[in-house]
This record gives structure tokens, C-alpha cells and sequence, in this order.
């Protein structure tokens, strides 16, 4: 679960963050979107301890990620716009690693079913990373959270730069980690790809949480709308 | 964690071609240093064997001759190769390999290697020491410099910052991956030299304990050195820069800080040129007694002081051959002489190591290369302590051959010779070189400053780089 109470980031006068409320459930989805700077990132690092906030907590699993940084990242795994992993070493080799500092020691057939499982060919496996496509990559950073048991996801713009099929797979698979009970906070500028997969949907401006919907509650074309006219690109609403 | 970033780390260094190469390279070297320095090894104490048995058998059958030609004749005071020049060869090329032993006089050390070789010898040669000072703290750059520097380029360090990392068992499992490589190679080098060495004629100063305080030097010498590239890595931005940074250190420490400490060194405590230092010397054995001129003021003082303590009125009357008897007084003010002045070099000598001493501080270099010479016995210490034994058997033995001169004929009779079975009954000339624990309470600062740099290397490693 991941929980923030008027979490508040400022860079001298500048606020990059705004007291930020929220809270995602288990096997919640929720997206936030937003323009350049908007904050979707700051939450993220406020959450993953990278940078301090100003005000306000952050918790993972009911846990202070300021108060308990090694502790609340043991839930939680994070995979950025651009995950790197080590590309002299293969999915394997990356794999058994991230899990092994998170202390998992799994075998090389659970950590293959791992890879498996997060839509990796197999034979990807034994190959080194330094040859993957960025889809590839995302994959095994999921077959990370999958060999962590992961409860909490932090992802940052995943799918920005996937071809539409390696998206789709992305959404997917984060389908079935919704179903493992994965709370999950998502980045994006994809409002298509935020429709498919939340549970909830948040709009972000200028630091602030400006609107929340239900998912289901609302249509790929309201949302646009809602989108843009919270961005104030009026002049774009058909 | 540590485990699985040694093995993580290892597994990288492995599959990199630069290292590869870089570790065919440096074990080629040591293949090859380790080859040639045996080599020359058993050629010189081969030499050095021949040398003394041909020159103590002109000694034995030199014949009926007068004792104090003998001393004149002279002989020659070899200096034994010791066996861990094999891994240092330290100041050896240039100090000399043997004293002409003769009476009145004391002479430097002559046929150094250095003396013998060209002017291409100015390259240097390829000495295990050149390898284990030089090239592996290189080695140890290549293999560290973007330790931390590449996950931070490659986007790593975010991902594994995200996974709760425990820095210093981060650290210490880079640390570790390293290390053991370089702790690999060494391994093996001083494997081989004790291989070498224990098939080898050992000449009675071959010691475990040596090779093994040899070892555990250059080991903390690694340790510093890795500890020191892990620093700069952790705080570079980029791996170009940490590169260049640990570049600029190993310059500095290994070629710069060397050559600052000695001319430092040189500047503050020098040396008389060999004139003025010759000059000197004479300028007091002249004001003193000289043996061969019964003349002389000296002398006269020397020959009333006798006669008195004897109760006789002539020199004849004396039970002793009183030529010999003031020749033996001659060799003792000259001795003195020669003490004086050498202890005056000594000193000096002593006041440049405490400058090269305290500059220790300025890189682990200098500690190091101290420490390896010293217990290789290829130093200069070594070398002084081999020059007074060599001194002192010269004493000895003119007084050997005086005191046969004197005890022997009668005053005025310079045609008498000892019998040639009186040469024999000279002592061969024995010298033991220090031993480990006097060498280490020797260098008990060159110690301390390596202690120093190690457990300040540590701290700044694992303290410093928490931010990164």
C-alpha cells in the first residue's frame, strides 16, 4: 500500500510538489498524469527516499520511507523510463542479482520461470542485456518484482518509447501483478495506455493533484478533455 | 549482498576484453621479471662463489712474504646477491659488488652493475619490483576506475539505490571483486620466488618470514591503492574523469613524490662530492700518525711515549719490532679517521631517510618501496652494514699482519717475511646481514606510515562515498 499526507516537496521558493494526498490499496493501478514537471517524478522520488520532502510523509505498507528507507524498499520495486541493468550480464545473471541484494536466493530455473512469466522469450535468457530492446528490458526489470515479491510498483513513464505491441504487453503484465495484489503508482503521458490499465487516474499540474478519477468511471474522451483542460490546452478540446 | 556483487563484479571484469589483455600483460611481465632476475641471480652468485674461493686462494698461497706487503697486497671483501633481491633488487645495481681490502686506506664498494651496463640502462630494467610497484597499482586503476563511475553512467545506481542497498556491503563486495584479482597475482609471483628460492643455494640468509613480511607489504600496498582508485571512483562524475584523477595519483605518488622526496632530501642533508669528501679525509690522516714515516712529529711522540712505558732507553731494546708495532698505531689513526668521516655520510645518509621519512606521508609509494628494500636487503642500510663489516675486517686483518710484524722481528728488519702458512690463519670474512626484526624496528615509521595510510584509506572509502 502506498500512502502520502500533504507530502510537499520545495526547491527554495520553487514547489515542485504540493501537499500531495493519497492512497493506493492493493491491487490498485493508479496513474498520474501530467505535463513536464508537473511532479509525477518528485512523488516518486519522494517515495523511493531519493530526495527528502520538505513536509508531509510518505509510506510503503504502512512503513515511514523516511524514517525506514532499507526497510519500505524491500516492498517495493522501481522501474524507470529507461531501466539499465548490467549489459555485459545476462537476463539471468541481472535477475539473480536485483533479487539477491533484495535477499531472495532462487534458483536458475525459478528465476528462468520468473523471466517467463514476465513475457521474456526464452531464449532471451542466457543472452547478455547489452543486446535487448527497451521492451526486452522492462520485462526482466518485471521479472525483478516478480522474484522480489514485490508489493509496491513505482514505474516512470514505462511505455514511453515502446513500439504499441511491447506497450500492450507492458499493460498486461501489469494486469497480472494487479491480480497478485501489486499496489502500483505509474508516471505516464499515455492517456490511452492510463485508460487500459488504472484502476485510478490522477491529473498532476504545476505540483498539485488537480483531478482523481475512478477508471471505469470514465471514457478515453472525457479523460483527454478533462486532461487538457486541466493542462489549460483549450484551444485542443474538439 | 557482498557476495553477490563480488561475483556480480568479477563476472564483468571478466568479460571485458580490456582486462583481459591488461592481465595477459601484467602476468607476461611478471613471467618475464621473475625469468631474468633469476637469471641474473644465479649468474652473479655464481661469480660471486668463484670469486671469493680464487681470491682467498691467492691470499692462502701468496708465499713467505713480509706481513705488512701482505697488507698492502690486500684482498677483497665480496658482497653476496641476497635471495630476495629475486623480487626487489632495490639500490644493488648501484653500490658495488665488492671492497679491495688494504692497509692505510678505505675504499668505496666498486663494480656496481650499473657501471657495467650502457647508457640504454637509463630505461630501466624489468625487475619483479619494477612490476609490483609500478605496473600492478596500473593494473589496479584499469580494473577499478569506473567501479561506481559505470553504474552511474550506465543507469544502474538508480535501480539499485531503489532495492534498499546497504552501502557498505555494496562497497565492501566491490572492494572485494578488486582485490582479489590482484591478491591472485601476487599470490602466485611470490609463489614462484619461494619455489625458486627454496631450489636455490641460499647462502644461509634465505628466510620464510622475509618473504613473507615481503608479501604482506605489497599487500597492504594493493589495499591502499585500490582503497585510494574505489574513493575517486565513488566521487568522480564520470569515468573519464576518475580515470584521469587515479592516473594523475599514480603519477604523483609513484614517479613525482619519489623524486621530490630525494631531491628534497638531497638538498637539505647532501653529500660531499668524492674530492672534497677525499680531501678530507687526508687532510686528518695527515695531522695524525703515519705509520711509514718514523719522522715525523707523530711519531717521535709515539716512539718517547714506548720507551718510556718500557723502561728502555732504545727502540731496539723494545720485545717487539717497533715498525710494526707504530704501523698497527698508524691503521688505528687512520681507522679513526676513516670512522669519523664515514659516520659524517652515515648521518647524513640518516637525516635524507628521515626527510624521505616524513615525506611518506605524501604517498604510499615511498613506505612501500622503503619497506621491500629493506627487507629484500637491497637498501642502502644493508649496504652501509655490509661496508662497516668489510671496514672491520680490514682492521682486523692489519692488525693480524701487524701484530706478526711486530711480535715476530726486530726493530729496522724489513726483510722479514712470515711463513705462507701464516696467511691461511686469517678468518675468512663472514658477514650476516641484519635480521627481519631488526630491519622492521629499522623501518618501525615506514610501518607506521603504512598503517596510517590503510586504515585512513578505509575510512575515507567506506565514509565518504555514503552520498553517492
Amino acid at each position: 500500500m502506498i500512502t502520502t499526507n500533504n507530502l510537499t516537496k520545495m526547491y527554495g521558493d520553487f514547489t515542485a510538489l504540493n501537499n500531495f494526498t493519497l492512497t493506493i490499496g492493493q491491487g490498485a493501478i493508479y496513474c498520474l498524469l501530467g505535463a513536464n514537471g508537473a511532479g509525477k517524478t518528485t512523488t516518486i522520488n519522494l517515495l523511493l527516499n531519493f530526495i527528502s520532502p520538505t513536509s508531509g510523509t510518505a509510506s510503503i505498507n504502512g512503513l515511514d520511507v523516511v524514517k525506514n528507507p532499507i526497510k519500505t524498499k524491500a516492498f517495493l520495486t522501481y522501474i524507470p523510463e529507461n531501466l539499465m541493468l548490467y549489459s555485459s550480464l545476462t537476463a539471468v545473471e541481472n535477475l539473480d542479482y536485483f533479487s539477491g541484494i533484495a535477499g531472495k536466493k532462487l534458483t536458475v530455473s525459478s528465476l528462468k520461470g520468473f523471466l517467463e512469466e514476465a513475457g521474456l522469450q526464452t531464449d532471451a535468457f542466457d543472452k547478455r542485456i547489452g543486446a535487448f530492446s527497451k521492451g526486452m528490458r522492462q520485462k526482466v526489470g518485471i521479472a525483478i518484482a516478480l522474484a522480489k515479491d514485490t508489493k509496491v510498483l513505482l514505474l516512470d513513464e514505462p511505455t514511453s518509447g515502446l513500439d504499441p505491441k511491447a506497450s500492450n504487453e507492458f499493460g498486461l503484465l501489469l494486469q497480472k501483478l494487479k491480480e497478485k495484489g501489486v499496489a502500483t503508482l505509474m508516471a505516464t503521458h499515455d492517456l490511452f495506455r492510463a485508460k487500459e490499465v488504472a484502476t485510478h487516474i490522477g491529473i498532476m499540474k504545476d505540483g498539485t493533484l488537480r483531478q482523481q478519477f475512478v477508471a471505469n468511471d470514465i471514457s478515453l474522451s472525457k479523460l483527454e478533455k478533462e486532461y487538457l483542460n486541466t493542462m489549460d490546452y483549450k484551444e485542443l478540446v474538439l | 549482498m557482498t557476495t553477490r556483487t563480488f561475483i556480480k563484479e568479477s563476472k564483468e571484469m571478466m568479460r571485458d576484453g580490456r582486462i583481459r589483455i591488461a592481465f595477459i600483460i601484467v602476468i607476461l611481465l611478471l613471467g618475464a621479471a621473475v625469468w631474468i632476475s633469476m637469471r641474473q641471480y644465479q649468474n652473479v652468485n655464481a661469480r660471486y662463489e668463484a670469486a671469493k674461493a680464487a681470491e682467498r686462494e691467492v691470499w692462502d698461497n701468496q708465499g713467505k712474504k713480509n706481513p705488512h706487503s701482505a697488507a698492502h697486497y690486500g684482498t677483497y671483501a665480496f658482497k653476496p646477491k641476497y635471495p630476495l633481491s629475486l623480487v626487489d633488487q632495490g639500490v644493488d645495481k648501484y653500490t658495488g659488488t665488492s671492497i679491495f681490502l688494504e692497509a692505510h686506506n678505505r675504499n668505496e664498494a666498486q663494480f656496481s652493475a650499473a657501471a657495467d651496463q650502457t647508457g640504454l640502462a637509463r630505461f630501466g630494467d624489468l625487475t619483479p619490483d619494477f612490476v609490483l610497484l609500478f605496473m600492478i597499482p596500473l593494473l589496479i586503476i584499469l580494473l577499478g576506475y569506473n567501479s561506481f563511475t559505470k553504474e552511474r553512467e550506465m543507469g544502474t545506481l538508480t535501480l539499485l539505490k531503489s532495492q534498499g542497498i546497504s552501502y557498505w556491503k555494496w562497497i565492501w563486495g566491490k572492494w572485494t571483486a578488486l582485490f582479489l584479482p590482484i591478491l591472485l597475482i601476487t599470490s602466485v609471483l611470490f609463489l614462484v620466488a619461494s619455489i625458486v628460492l627454496s631450489n636455490l643455494q641460499d647462502f644461509g640468509v634465505f628466510k620464510w618470514e622475509s618473504l613473507f613480511a615481503l608479501f604482506a607489504i605489497y599487500i597492504v600496498y594493493y589495499i591502499i591503492i585500490s582503497n585510494l582508485v574505489l574513493l575517486i571512483s565513488a566521487k568522480a562524475k564520470k569515468s573519464g574523469i576518475s580515470l584521469v584523477i587515479s592516473l594523475c595519483v599514480w603519477i604523483i605518488a609513484c614517479l613525482a613524490a619519489p623524486k621530490v622526496a630525494s631531491n628534497f632530501a638531497e638538498d637539505r642533508y647532501p653529500f660531499p662530492t668524492r674530492q672534497e669528501f677525499a680531501a678530507s679525509v687526508l687532510k686528518d690522516k695527515k695531522a695524525g700518525l703515519d705509520g711509514h714515516n718514523p719522522w715525523s712529529k707523530e711519531s717521535k711522540l709515539l716512539e718517547k711515549k714506548v720507551l718510556e712505558e718500557y723502561g728502555v732507553d732504545s727502540l731496539h731494546q723494545l720485545p717487539f719490532n717497533f715498525d710494526g708495532y707504530r704501523m698497527q698505531k698508524g691503521e688505528e689513526h687512520e681507522a679513526e679517521i676513516y670512522l669519523k668521516h664515514y659516520n659524517h655520510l652515515k648521518d647524513q645518509y640518516i637525516q635524507q631517510s628521515k626527510v624521505y621519512r616524513n615525506l611518506a606521508f605524501l604517498s604510499p609509494y615511498l613506505p612501500t618501496r622503503f619497506l621491500s628494500m629493506a627487507v629484500a636487503q637491497t637498501d642502502y642500510a644493508t649496504h652501509w652494514d655490509f661496508a662497516d663489516a668489510a671496514e672491520d675486517y680490514r682492521i682486523a686483518t692489519q692488525k693480524f699482519l701487524n701484530n706478526n710484524f711486530a711480535q715476530n722481528s726486530e726493530y729496522g728488519n724489513w726483510s722479514y717475511q712470515a711463513d705462507a702458512a701464516f696467511y691461511k690463519q686469517l678468518p675468512n670474512f663472514e658477514y650476516d646481514p641484519p635480521e627481519l626484526n631488526v630491519i622492521l624496528n629499522r623501518n618501525s615509521s615506514n610501518l607506521m606510515v603504512m598503517g596510517v595510510w590503510l586504515l585512513g584509506s578505509f575510512g575515507l572509502l567506506f565514509f565518504i562515498p555514503k552520498n553517492l
